[in-house]
């Protein structure tokens, strides 16, 4: 990324006075007030990856992916030798790549984990939506409750980590359904 | 490893003006060590974390949403009162009092609600990787709340600069790469 600031309405490059100002400011380009915050980090250098060193001395440890290049340290998820090229750090842990996939495939590593599905949403939405035309809620209360039941320990969403969903919408088939049983039970002993 | 704890700083939002309609909507969140923006799409989340130590940059751009939405509730207003005044004979009439109620709560509020949020504004979070834009950050004055809540927990992570060391190091910056484009940088020492 380039080492200028743009404004982001023109696009035209911001000039020096208009940084980590506590107000907004106007583009001397287009007019519109910006105001653009700037840290340290946008300043700091990017320092080159480090290369694997070869193995040199006969019986020294080397790379389990990489057997001419010696081993730097451990894997922290398999014990596996890494050489520089494999070691892969992730807030203060060094992984291979294969543990940093297994990680974020099965959302071990929690920094690593970018989606998740809400289940307890699916399962809300199938309890109520078909209220509007009662007659579905007969097929839709029990896949509620199958989605209900078979997700209950799926993860959940990271900011909220809570099944009131699910314990909503179970409720909610529970009622449909016992709505139902009653009807059925009327019908049937009706003469 | 423990569950990580976010603090709401944002409600959920689209990414345009006419969020009504949006499909994706995102909502900003406070970590232990990052932000994390949450785009919910109804039945599923992806999130994206912006590390403070990572961050480079916030730029706030004043937008002119309110104004326009102002406009639009305005219009509405005096579309359905100049009806109302055509359709009614009588002011007085329960009939026009209730009609002309109904209008001004449907769109007299959403009017008032708009001016008192105050201005609205676009935000872009960059790093060195990437510029994203933060959509539920729509307001200048919620955004500069939660810059103040930011701050101090950038700074923690990278240090603080202010107006003039930035202005000196983009001076700088762009001083030392011209400084080896005067042809002299790449050429063989002479030998005398």
């Amino acid at each position: 990324m380039s080492q200028l600031i743009q404004c982001p309405n023109c696009r035209a490059t911001l000039m020096e006075d208009f940084f980590n100002l506590p107000r907004l400011t106007p583009c001397s380009s287009c007019g519109v007030p910006l105001q653009v915050e700037i840290y340290p980090a946008f300043f700091r250098k990017f320092t080159p990856g480090q290369k694997a060193e070869a193995v040199i001395v006969e019986g020294e440890s080397s790379c389990f992916y990489h057997a001419q290049k010696k081993a730097v340290r451990p894997c922290d998820g398999c014990g596996r030798f890494l050489c520089a090229l494999c070691d892969c750090e992730l807030a203060g842990q060094h992984f291979c790549p294969t543990c940093l996939d297994v990680g974020k495939t099965k959302g071990k590593i929690k920094s690593l984990d970018n989606h998740r599905t809400r289940y307890d949403s699916i399962a809300l939405s199938l309890a109520i939506f078909p209220l509007l035309i009662f007659y579905f809620t007969l097929i839709t209360a029990p896949m509620t409750l199958f989605v209900a039941i078979r997700y209950w320990k799926a993860p959940q969403s990271i900011v909220r980590p809570h099944r009131v969903r699910l314990v909503i919408a179970i409720v909610i088939a529970l009622m449909e359904l016992g709505g139902w049983t009653v009807l059925f039970l009327a019908l049937a002993t009706r003469k | 490893m423990a569950a990580l704890k976010y603090k709401r700083l944002t409600r959920e939002r689209g990414p345009a003006q006419f969020s009504i309609a949006a499909m994706t909507r995102s909502s900003l969140w406070l970590g232990d060590d990052h932000l994390l923006l949450v785009e919910c799409t109804g039945y599923s989340e992806t999130y994206k974390r912006f590390f403070f130590r990572d961050i480079q940059a916030f730029t706030i751009r004043k937008t002119k949403a309110r104004m326009v939405w102002n406009w639009v509730w305005v219009l509405l207003l005096s579309l359905s009162g100049l009806i109302i005044a055509v359709a009614s004979s009588d002011w007085l009439d329960t009939g026009t009092i209730i009609a002309s109620s109904i209008v001004l709560f449907l769109f007299g509020t959403p009017l008032l609600l708009n001016t008192l949020f105050g201005p609205t504004c676009a935000v872009e979070i960059r790093t060195a990787v990437q510029t994203e834009s933060l959509p539920s950050l729509c307001r200048v004055r919620k955004t500069q709340r939660i810059m103040n809540q930011l701050r101090p927990l950038i700074s923690a992570a990278q240090g603080q600069l202010t107006g003039e060391e930035v202005a000196a190091r983009l001076r700088e910056s762009i001083a030392g790469p011209a400084a080896t484009m005067d042809g002299t940088a790449d050429l063989p020492p002479v030998i005398s």
